[in-house]
């Protein structure tokens, strides 16, 4: 398979946005259809979600499937390591580890550490959470006669930091084990990093999420215990049930459970930004273990919450770009030139502060580095200089509303596409109507964008970071 | 290799299991062609997409030549890069026009496709299926530029230690048999792979006779009748070369590659259960209490839970037509390999020596047999779920009669099932890490310098 589901999902979730037609709790039974009137206007939305609002400020989002008598919950925090206080890296996860080992429960008596899950293992269910800079997501999948105790328990979850102090100690070592497996035991993780610090100067996206290994050593409980008091809050969550349920059945018990939850004051996501810089920055890695190179250039771009217009134009962009072996990158690079194996385009929405476009290629056996990176900033050259045909456009499109089409065929994709987009400040009406919004995308678009942020010889206020990850000793080749 | 190949699949369904006092799980009808070619058929109409899986039993790298490592995996690679009057970059085009999703994978048994399509796309999707199986053109070009991709893959995969401690694991437990060579390629053998080798290889091994078709979704089983002798009625039979059963060997070895990495990386092996064996449900219990990947089973509270000494660890079963074993797998700070040996023995030994609680069955059973309907929320998922039952020989109405066997089990067959089977003893042990201490607290090692079947 040369392009995954998953692919299909996340580019998809790129889109995105909520809000304005939550319906609000007491008006539930007069209000509930919400968005009647761009219906008529659009096509058909992707998911036909359904969504509803509690007095407390917690969003709920339900996506009706019943083709198995199974549903997935999704809680999504509006938090993530982005929000952490300076010298603690890390704690946002370590914080998403601690909540597995010890959580109320609303209607019910404590959960001693492990119990979540063994909870939800016994129901024939699974459970996980997941961390990213922007937010922080805990889900359960299990048959649906469950709903009521798996809304039970993660409520609870929600409503106080009540993990033992004895918990806290061996889950440390889990998250260095973890920190050891991802990054530090492989190079290619440790360059990830590097990079990401190179782009986002004094921004905290230049931390990576699983921490530094110095600050998640001595990082304490209280510092898990002020995180969750500070962000963990239903004003500032988001409900998303899939699966084999009604909206309204959904909506009665979460105002039942979760609406005793009282709301917090959350701080605004104030992160600190970049200043301008006007540097090339070139991060080079060479390392004994890596026996094939890679190149890549890191543009910063607007994210979907920046700009809708623009996000839209660079995932079509990316499309055309590296939609597969007979997209643009992978042609010129892998099978005319005959310099790399693999070559691509990956655009990144789905982020709170600025978005991000990787360019990369792995050279073949006796070519240089710099003569590869070379020849992918030509392409983005070509692309700016002389935009892309109708045809590349229509096809690009017809594609991508295709796929649309299949992302309804899961359990748990679309409740991943709609919270990733709500957390990271979309709104439900554009991931819905996502087909039509790429439909409206021109070639002027694509070129702007192009020309905009994807431009080697003209810097931003963020200039592109490349990076080589190469073997050691081995030359990049002549500037 | 654990991650990917065949036991993904093996592992998904042996927690699919229902109840028989409830309706059939999934309501499977076998369709036969015009033709004489079969096929097991879910329709569902519920989203405008259909999903194929098939696959030709035996087909996969055991039948790569000597000194052709990766034949297999590059005719997979290579089936849907140009076809008939479309070459590579043609055929991807035609795909992608239509989002068409269509490749092959080999594993280490079997070859495998895989096709999903939108309903109405389906007769282009059908039509490129057919040219695919029937008129591959293997153009050099494209030949070559598999290659290369697949060289990337295993250089770049060096800076896995995962990756090479599966390596040196398929080697050492695997050896002298086919099982044991590097079903992605080695870089010497990917050089000498010819599109003669390739059509030669296609013709010997994709076949009507080991053919297995699953499909679901938005298809009427008439049409589907025709699209079978459409797809692959022009198929020939073949004949593959035998191979043999074998088991596990280097038992009780533990062998030491040093890599400059702050965590080993540790894989473990030990002889299994076959499918057919009466007590494999039994087997699936007494696995999901002891190691079952996710939180709660005893491993992973033990070890990560109480003590923190890793971010995961999992045993599993690992069977293959010819060879049964029984895996664990997981990572460590290098200091505490030891601890984490002597931990991982213990756990194998408890099982062995008192039953489990009631608890612990009741929890295993209840999983084991809930879980069934979420592998079952997909197009894709259900074809593939088909499919693997087919080629593993499992009846048409195995998720249905299944479970009845897990509801039985005891305390007492899961113990005497773990007395007969487990023994650490016969481990066969791989570490990719840098050694620290390990000798001082006893223990044997056996040093490899160079890695196995990747040169």
């Amino acid at each position: 398979m040369k392009r995954t589901f998953f692919k299909t999902l996340s580019l998809l979730a790129l889109l995105v946005t909520v809000d304005s037609q939550l319906v609000h709790a007491q008006s539930l039974e007069a209000e509930r259809p919400a968005i009647p009137e761009q219906k008529k206007e659009k096509g058909d939305k992707v998911f036909n979600a359904e969504t509803f609002m509690l007095d407390n400020g917690l969003e709920v989002v339900v996506i009706p499937n019943s083709r198995a008598p199974v549903l997935t919950q999704m809680v999504w925090y509006k938090v993530g390591a982005a929000d952490e206080p300076i010298g603690t890296s890390g704690i946002a996860h370590y914080l998403e580890h601690m909540l597995f080992k010890g959580s109320k429960q609303v209607g019910g008596r404590d959960l001693a550490p492990g119990e979540f899950s063994e909870i939800i293992r016994s129901m024939g269910g699974n459970d996980n959470a997941f961390t990213s800079q922007d937010y922080t997501a805990y889900f359960q999948s299990v048959p649906s006669e469950h709903l009521e105790t798996v809304m039970r328990m993660e409520a609870g979850r929600m409503m106080e930091f009540v993990v033992p102090r004895d918990a806290f100690e061996s889950e440390r070592q889990v998250i260095l084990e973890e920190r050891r497996q991802r990054t530090d035991n492989d190079p290619r993780g440790q360059f990830g990093e590097q990079m990401a610090a190179a782009a986002y100067v004094n921004h905290p996206y230049s931390i990576p999420v699983i921490g530094w290994k110095h600050e998640m050593e001595v990082l304490s409980y209280e510092d898990a215990k002020g995180f969750f008091d500070k962000w963990y809050a239903p004003n500032n969550a988001i409900l998303v049930v899939s699966g084999d349920v009604t909206p309204a059945e959904v909506f009665e018990k979460a105002i039942d459970i979760y609406g005793k939850i009282p709301k917090k004051d959350v701080p605004k996501r104030e992160r600190p930004r970049s200043p301008e810089l006007n540097s090339r920055t070139l991060v080079t890695l060479d390392h004994p273990a890596i026996k094939q190179a890679v190149v890549q250039t890191l543009f910063r771009v607007p994210s979907a919450r920046q700009s809708l217009e623009d996000a839209r134009a660079l995932e079509v962009l990316e499309e055309i770009m590296a939609g597969g072996p007979s997209s643009r990158l992978y042609q010129s690079l892998v099978t005319k030139q005959k310099i790399a194996s693999g070559a691509g385009l990956s655009y990144r929405s789905t982020s709170w502060d600025d978005g991000s476009v990787y360019v990369y290629a792995t050279p073949l056996a006796g070519q240089t580095l710099r003569g590869v990176h070379q020849a992918l900033m030509e392409e983005l050259r070509l692309l700016i200089k002389d935009g892309v045909t109708e045809d590349e456009l229509d096809s690009a499109k017809s594609t991508m509303s295709d796929k649309a089409i299949y992302a309804r065929d899961s359990l748990t994709g679309p409740a991943m596409i709609i919270g990733l987009g709500l957390s990271t400040g979309e709104k439900i009406e554009n991931i819905e109507h996502w087909p039509d919004e790429i439909a409206a995308v021109t070639v002027e678009d694509i070129q702007r964008v192009a020309e905009t942020y994807l431009n080697p010889d003209k810097f931003t206020a963020h200039p592109p970071v490349s990076g080589y990850l190469l073997p050691q000793g081995a030359e990049t080749g002549e500037e | 290799m654990m991650k990917h190949s065949l036991y993904t699949l093996l592992c998904a369904f042996s927690l699919l299991i229902t109840s028989t006092a409830q309706a059939t799980v999934l309501d499977i009808e076998e369709v036969t062609s015009p033709g004489g070619i079969t096929a097991w058929l879910v329709q569902d109409d519920s989203v405008p997409v259909i999903a194929m899986d098939f696959g030709f039993k035996g087909a996969g790298s055991v039948q790569d030549p000597k000194g052709k490592q990766g034949l297999a995996r590059m005719l997979s690679n290579t089936l849907d890069e140009g076809a008939g009057s479309l070459d590579g970059k043609e055929f991807q085009q035609a795909l992608r026009e239509k989002a068409i999703s269509f490749g092959f994978s080999s594993g280490r048994d079997n070859f495998s496709g895989s096709l999903k399509t939108l309903t109405k796309n389906k007769e282009r999707a059908f039509e490129l299926a057919e040219l695919a199986l029937t008129k591959p053109r293997f153009d050099k070009e494209a030949v070559d530029r598999m290659r290369e991709a697949n060289l990337s893959r295993i250089k770049s995969s060096l800076a896995d230690p995962g990756w090479k401690a599966a390596r040196l694991l398929n080697d050492k437990a695997f050896a002298d048999h086919p099982y044991a060579l590097n079903s992605g390629g080695t870089l010497s053998s990917l050089q000498g792979i010819t599109s003669k080798d390739l059509e030669k290889f296609h013709k010997r091994v994709i076949g009507k006779n080991n053919l297995y078709v699953a499909v679901a979704g938005d298809i009427s089983a008439e049409e589907l009748a025709e699209t079978l002798d459409q797809i692959f009625g022009d198929l020939p039979d073949v004949e593959l070369e035998p191979a043999n059963d074998h088991e596990i060997k280097n038992q009780g070895t533990v062998f030491h590659y040093e890599d400059d990495i702050p965590q080993t990386v540790i894989e473990i092996m030990q002889p299994g259960i076959g499918r057919t064996a009466p007590e494999f449900q039994t087997a699936q219990v007494m696995n999901f209490i002891l190691g079952s990947s996710g939180f709660g089973s005893r491993l992973t509270k033990e070890i990560r839970e109480t003590r923190g000494l890793t971010y995961g660890i999992y045993s599993y079963f690992y069977s293959l037509d010819h060879l049964d074993g029984m895996a664990v797998s997981t990572s460590t700070a290098n200091a505490n390999v030891p601890e984490m040996l002597g931990l991982i023995k213990a756990e194998f030994e408890r099982i062995k020596s008192e039953p489990v609680t009631d608890k612990e069955l009741q929890s295993a059973k209840s999983y084991l047999v809930g879980s069934l309907p979420l592998s079952l929320t997909s197009t894709d998922k259900i074809a593939g779920l088909m499919n693997s039952l087919q080629l593993d020989g499992l009846p048409k109405d195995y998720l249905d009669t299944r479970n009845a066997e897990i509801e039985a089990t005891t305390k007492e067959d899961v113990q005497a099932l773990a007395e007969k089977l487990l023994d650490p003893a016969q481990f066969v042990t791989i570490l990719v890490g840098k050694a620290d201490g390990w000798e001082d607290q006893g223990l044997e090692l056996q040093t490899i310098k160079t890695l196995p079947n990747v040169e």
